[in-house]
């Protein structure tokens, strides 16, 4: 039986919120009403963990919007797994944050 | 793209960002600003279209850059730095450098803690007067053994004299110190070791007396006594205002006039307190006792003064002729710099009997180092050597004045000895390190491996090969020197040989080469 990954429920909203569709940090900070210094840091511990991962925007698309690039994450399959588990934990967490997405940016 | 930073609250946000990234273990710094920097961009302008005070938007921005303190904290917690272990760092150059910054502070450390280096210290503040010399009755051989009395002084004191414009004398002896009834303290009856001086003696050494008594300040007959530092300290507590006090000492009460600073002594004999007196008083005080005669030269017994001694012949009283002895007072109390300059430069042209002064054959190679590295190479040798000359120094400090209670001389001798020693065997691995160092990293060459047989010497090659564990180079030295190979010689390694070096920190990398 495969180890679940246990999320407190700051670290699975904020994984709700990326598969939500909110892909980059000030994103998240926008919709969970978390500050910086808790998004980031928690945005790695869940890249450490495999369940999001990064990705660099394109140089092309940003210098076509005059802005600097975006580093942007995605849920992993993993990631999907523990989410289930964490939503069954904190059922608010859908209605929270509803995972139809806000915006789909392309990457 | 244009982003807003020009601003002062801008550079103030980057500023604050730049801190935080300083956290960041050094490999995922620059992603890790990348990623900072650009949401930086995004959340001024969405803090800037939002409205709102300017205050508050600045107020916001700043609060999102202060979480990156945090972010930064665990990213580093995430990311420890790659710490070299110490056996993996032993043989660099940084591990030679930290070696000898560590010996060079220890020592350091010692020297302002032994009693007798500060001492030594405290002396080096009170040079001695150019063209003093201690005259002593050639028929003796040690500089600081007294030899005159007090009647040869004065006669010679009593004629002209071409080559000194100056005498001075004093004798040391034990006296009696009983109490002091200016203070009102009793200080029981202690001995103390008086020298009866001329009155010039202090002018003619040019030592400053603290506490000096104005001239005419106290106008009467009683003889000035001149305390050392230590017996002002310890038997009048330092006290500032001791000048014009009178104690009782030998047979009669003197004034206390002065105080001599530790360290301004450097005369043969230790005192606790100098008894100024007149010409008359020496000669009714000094019958039977000896002492020394310190003179100043004029220019023309400088001219004179071909070397450390100098013999002189005087008239005694009684018209026959003294064989005297001068000795320059700069040469009787050399510094310890010039002992250690003295000395360095002796090992240093010592060196080359005990070992080769080349750094090894590099010119052999097909591959040329470029400039870089050998201004790497070179500095190194040149940092090491700057950390080596004051060890020694100060190693050599230590062991000359362990004990205060050492002799001028012992300790000379001692510091001479030392630094000549350490500087010749000193030198001498310095040149062997540097040989053993791959010229590539810097890295001392290891395992050696004895290749060949000695008794085909002349046949085959025979002698030790060392690799670089940086796997940059080979090393092959000869076990003896012959026509065809003559000195040891690197071998530069491709990138054929990198899978033998896979450990951590290790890997082909001649790129500066």
């Amino acid at each position: 039986m495969a180890t679940e990954t246990k999320l407190s429920h700051t670290a699975a909203m904020i994984l709700q919120a990326v598969e939500a569709g909110f892909v980059y940090g000030f994103s998240i900070m926008e919709m969970t009403g978390l500050p910086s210094g808790t998004v980031y840091p928690a945005m790695r511990r869940l890249e450490g963990d495999d369940l999001i991962r990064s990705q660099w925007e394109r140089q092309s698309i940003a210098d076509a919007e005059q802005r600097p690039p975006r580093k942007y994450y995605k849920i992993t399959t993993a990631g999907r797994t523990t989410l289930q588990a964490s939503r069954k934990r904190y059922p608010l967490l859908e209605r929270l944050i509803p995972t139809e997405p806000a915006e789909v940016k392309t990457v | 793209m244009n982003p807003p930073f020009e601003r002062g609250p801008g550079f103030f946000h980057l500023g604050v960002l730049l801190g935080a990234s300083l956290l960041v273990p050094s490999g995922v710094r620059a992603e890790w600003w990348r990623e900072w920097h650009a949401e930086l961009w995004h959340v001024r302008q969405a803090c800037a279209q939002n409205g709102g005070a300017p205050w508050q938007v600045e107020w916001d921005v700043t609060a999102f850059c202060l979480g990156a303190f945090q972010d930064a904290l665990c990213v580093r917690r995430q990311r420890p730095q790659r710490h070299t272990s110490l056996a993996a760092s032993q043989g660099s150059a940084s591990h030679c450098m930290l070696v000898l910054a560590g010996i060079l502070a220890a020592s350091y450390m010692i020297a302002q803690v032994l009693p007798g280096v500060r001492a030594e210290r405290r002396q080096a503040r009170y040079p001695v007067n150019p063209g003093l010399l201690l005259i002593r009755d050639a028929s003796y051989k040690d500089d600081a053994t007294p030899t005159i009395t007090g009647e040869q002084f004065l006669a010679w004191k009593g004629r002209t004299q071409r080559y000194f414009n100056g005498l001075a004398y004093y004798r040391i002896g034990r006296e009696t110190v009983s109490d002091a009834p200016a203070k009102g303290r009793s200080h029981g009856r202690v001995g103390w070791e008086v020298a009866r001086s001329s009155l010039n003696l202090f002018a003619l050494l040019g030592v400053p007396l603290r506490l000096a008594a104005q001239n005419g300040e106290e106008d009467d007959k009683m003889p000035r006594v001149i305390l050392s530092e230590g017996i002002w300290r310890r038997e009048f507590d330092g006290n500032p205002l001791i000048a014009g006090s009178v104690v009782h000492l030998g047979s009669g009460d003197v004034r206390i006039a002065g105080v001599v600073p530790d360290g301004a002594w450097k005369l043969p004999g230790r005192a606790d307190a100098w008894v100024l007196e007149s010409d008359a008083e020496i000669r009714a005080n000094g019958v039977g006792g000896v002492g020394h005669v310190v003179a100043h030269l004029t220019d023309l017994g400088q001219a004179a003064m071909g070397g450390v001694h100098i013999h002189i012949t005087e008239l005694s009283g009684d018209e026959s002729e003294d064989d005297l002895v001068g000795v320059s007072l700069n040469q009787l109390t050399p510094s310890p710099r010039m002992i250690f300059l003295f000395a360095a430069v002796m090992a240093l042209l010592a060196l080359p009997a005990i070992t080769s002064v080349s750094l090894g054959e590099y010119s052999l190679s097909p591959q040329r180092t470029s400039w870089p590295r050998r201004v790497y190479r070179w500095g190194f040798l040149s940092a090491k050597i700057g950390l080596f000359l004051p060890i020694v120094y100060f190693v050599s400090l230590d062991l000359a004045f362990a004990r205060a209670a050492f002799a001028i001389t012992t300790s000379v001798y001692i510091q001479l000895a030392s630094t000549f020693l350490m500087c010749l065997f000193g030198l001498s691995w310095m040149l062997k390190d540097q040989r053993q160092r791959c010229p590539v990293c810097l890295r001392r060459v290891e395992h050696p491996a004895q290749v060949g047989q000695a008794s085909r010497t002349f046949l085959a090659w025979n002698g030790t090969e060392m690799m670089c564990m940086g796997g940059h180079t080979l090393l092959h030295v000869p076990a003896l020197p012959t026509s065809w190979f003559s000195t040891q010689r690197w071998l530069y390694l491709d990138t054929s040989w990198g899978f033998l070096f896979a450990g951590p920190g290790a890997g082909i990398n001649n790129e500066g080469v």
